[in-house]
């Protein structure tokens, strides 16, 4: 326990979650794309209390992603279009290493442009020792006319069966709300063997500068994140809950505790956080789940477990 | 004003040297010396400059060398630019008798710097470092400023013919500093701190990485060993912290995250 844990004993108590075999001490976890492509930057968020952190999606090849700007603020969120951009699986055992010292589990997230290349940075990811992977799905697959894999029921199923045949350790599907019914990728992902689902990745969007006259994102589109998606992504917590057995991570716009409750009473067993930490700083794992903790004691909700689905109803 | 992007209209274009430009914009953006922004050039890409002048017609000095800088440098009085920011941590002048070492246009944030203090009541010299005459930046800026100035060239053709990091060592030799700042090539700026620490002075250097968000979420920016964010924590950074990066003067990453050693 670091030092400086607010209400030391009790938050470990309290706050202590567990997501497809994997122990986190609190459920705030560090999103993918955040200070993930160097491991002494992972490191560091986990000592700053994240209760798990995620890589950057890694592929196959470095990539150098689009030009800039390729992150930018708006009102009420964020768009980024970095394209990709990361080392390669090859130099990234290094990095690994150095964030597995941070001592909370490291989900390797990896993407592919084809079901062969995931299987090949999967197990090569799980060979540098990550604790499971995060499949990132929202990428073209190039040999099926680049249909992303997340907006499919059958891509989705034969890319996730694929890696859980080749590996030994858990792997979670990233989904998108960027498809006609993310219920039913969900279920393409449960029916593959799937051990969890994170929920949700970026919305596709555009920022156009009306003095300069074009969109001011590199790549034109990109994804957008932050307080403005919330709503989004808690609705699809909520319907994966509902209509699958698959453990949730809800993803997207969460600043404080209280976003963080509201996916949990959706029935997340986690949360990640992403773009938070350009408001709150890198403090922001431990100050909401301080805030968890708080929301808990105020309203008699003993453990994590109480929490969790409430309002499922 | 950190907010969004923010676009304006290029006010003044100075030419200083021959490679060197200075684009005023018409802009009021308070900021303090060693602070950056991210401009946009609107088409070709978005990249983290000093700011030369903070305030009122804030400006960038930027020296032409990939194609995005070779489109600013071609563009005209009344053309549109994207500003984010200001951001990053600010040099913080605590010394009285200070020393300043920049060079080409790593002269960019010691200039405002070197002013800054001058206002504060502190005494100041500057190292100005080019490769020949031509190209030396901000020598009657800073002599208006009132700054005490030592110039160095390459070659020769104006003031010491040696390398900014052989003035300081003689001037250093003096001991009457308190304080020394940086920002040129890292392969300077790794040997000023030397030097300056061999002296027991403390410094400050002015750190370049990869920029891709500046705000302290991407990641590309990142020092090991301790993380720390170049656009964040930095750009500036102090000698303790220095002293614990372990690429610091040995490699910078890529676009891509990868390393790539000096
Ligand atoms: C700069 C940036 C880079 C990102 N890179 C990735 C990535 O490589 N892989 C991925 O699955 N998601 C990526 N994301 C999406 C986030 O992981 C997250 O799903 C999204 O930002 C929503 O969460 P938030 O509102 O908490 O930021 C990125 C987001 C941002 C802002
Ligand atoms: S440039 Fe993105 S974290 Fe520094």
């Amino acid at each position: 326990m670091p030092a400086g844990y607010p209400h030391q004993n009790s938050v470990v108590f309290m706050l202590e979650t567990d997501i497809c075999g994997l122990r986190l001490e609190n459920p705030t976890i560090l999103a993918s794309g955040i200070l993930g492509n160097v491991g002494s930057s992972l490191r560091r968020v986990a000592r700053a209390g994240a209760g798990a952190v995620v890589t950057k999606s890694i592929g196959k090849q470095a990539r150098e992603g689009y030009k800039n700007p390729t992150v930018i603020k708006i009102e009420q969120g964020y768009l980024n279009a970095i394209g990709l951009a990361n080392p390669g699986v090859d130099d990234f055992g290094e990095e690994i290493k150095t964030a597995k010292e941070g001592g909370v589990p490291v989900i390797g997230s990896i993407f592919g442009f084809s079901v062969r290349e995931f299987v090949s940075v999967a197990g090569k990811m799980e060979d540098h020792g990550v604790d499971a992977l995060e499949l990132n799905l929202s990428c073209p697959n190039v040999g099926k006319a680049g249909a992303f894999f997340s907006t499919t029921e059958e891509l989705t199923y034969e890319v996730v069966k694929a890696v859980k045949d080749s590996v030994s350790i858990p792997v979670i599907a990233k989904l998108t709300a960027n498809t006609g019914d993310i219920v039913a990728i969900a279920k393409a992902c449960e029916r593959a063997g799937c051990d969890a689902v994170t929920a949700i990745n970026t919305l596709k969007a555009m920022k156009i500068d009306i003095v300069a006259g074009m969109p001011v994102l590199g790549n034109k589109i990109g994804g957008l994140s932050g307080p403005c998606i919330k709503p989004v992504a808690v609705a699809s917590v909520y319907e994966i809950v509902k209509e699958t057995g698959l453990p949730v991570i809800g993803c997207g716009g969460v600043t404080t505790g209280e976003d963080a409750v509201e996916f949990l009473m959706a029935g997340a067993r986690a949360v990640q956080i992403g773009v938070g930490v350009a408001d709150r700083g890198i403090g922001i794992f431990r100050k909401v789940a301080g805030e968890i903790e708080e929301f808990m004691k105020d309203h008699g909700y003993r453990s994590l477990e109480e929490l969790i689905g409430a309002a499922q109803g | 004003m950190t907010d969004g992007v923010y676009t304006v209209k290029i006010k003044d274009i100075v030419k200083e040297t021959k490679n060197i430009k200075t684009f005023r914009l018409d802009l009021d953006l308070p900021a303090l010396p060693g602070q950056y922004i991210m401009l946009w050039v609107p088409g070709y890409d978005e990249k983290p400059l000093s700011i030369s002048y903070p305030g009122r017609d804030m400006g960038v000095t930027v020296l032409r060398k990939g194609a995005t800088t070779a489109r600013l440098h071609d563009m005209k009085r009344g053309d549109i630019l994207g500003v984010r920011g200001p951001f990053g941590r600010a040099f913080k002048i605590t010394g009285e008798r200070l020393i300043a070492v920049g060079g080409g246009v790593g002269m960019a944030p010691i200039a405002p710097l070197a002013e800054k203090a001058i206002e504060m009541g502190r005494e100041i010299t500057v190292i100005i470092g080019a490769v020949t005459k031509s190209e030396l930046l901000f020598v009657d800026r800073l002599e208006r400023a009132g700054a005490e100035i030592i110039i160095t060239t390459d070659d020769g053709t104006c003031g010491m013919k040696c390398f900014t990091t052989h003035a300081l060592e003689k001037e250093l030799e003096k001991g009457r500093y308190d304080e020394c700042f940086t920002c040129g090539p890292e392969i300077m700026m790794y040997k000023v701190l030397e030097i300056a620490k061999r002296h027991g002075l403390p410094t400050q250097v002015s750190m370049e990485r990869y920029f891709k968000c500046g705000i302290g979420i991407c990641g590309a920016c990142v020092m090991d060993d301790g993380g720390l964010r170049v656009c964040k924590e930095g750009p500036n950074f102090r000698d303790v912290e220095i002293e614990k990066f372990k690429d610091f003067g040995k490699y910078t990453r890529d676009a891509s995250g990868k390393k790539v050693y000096w």
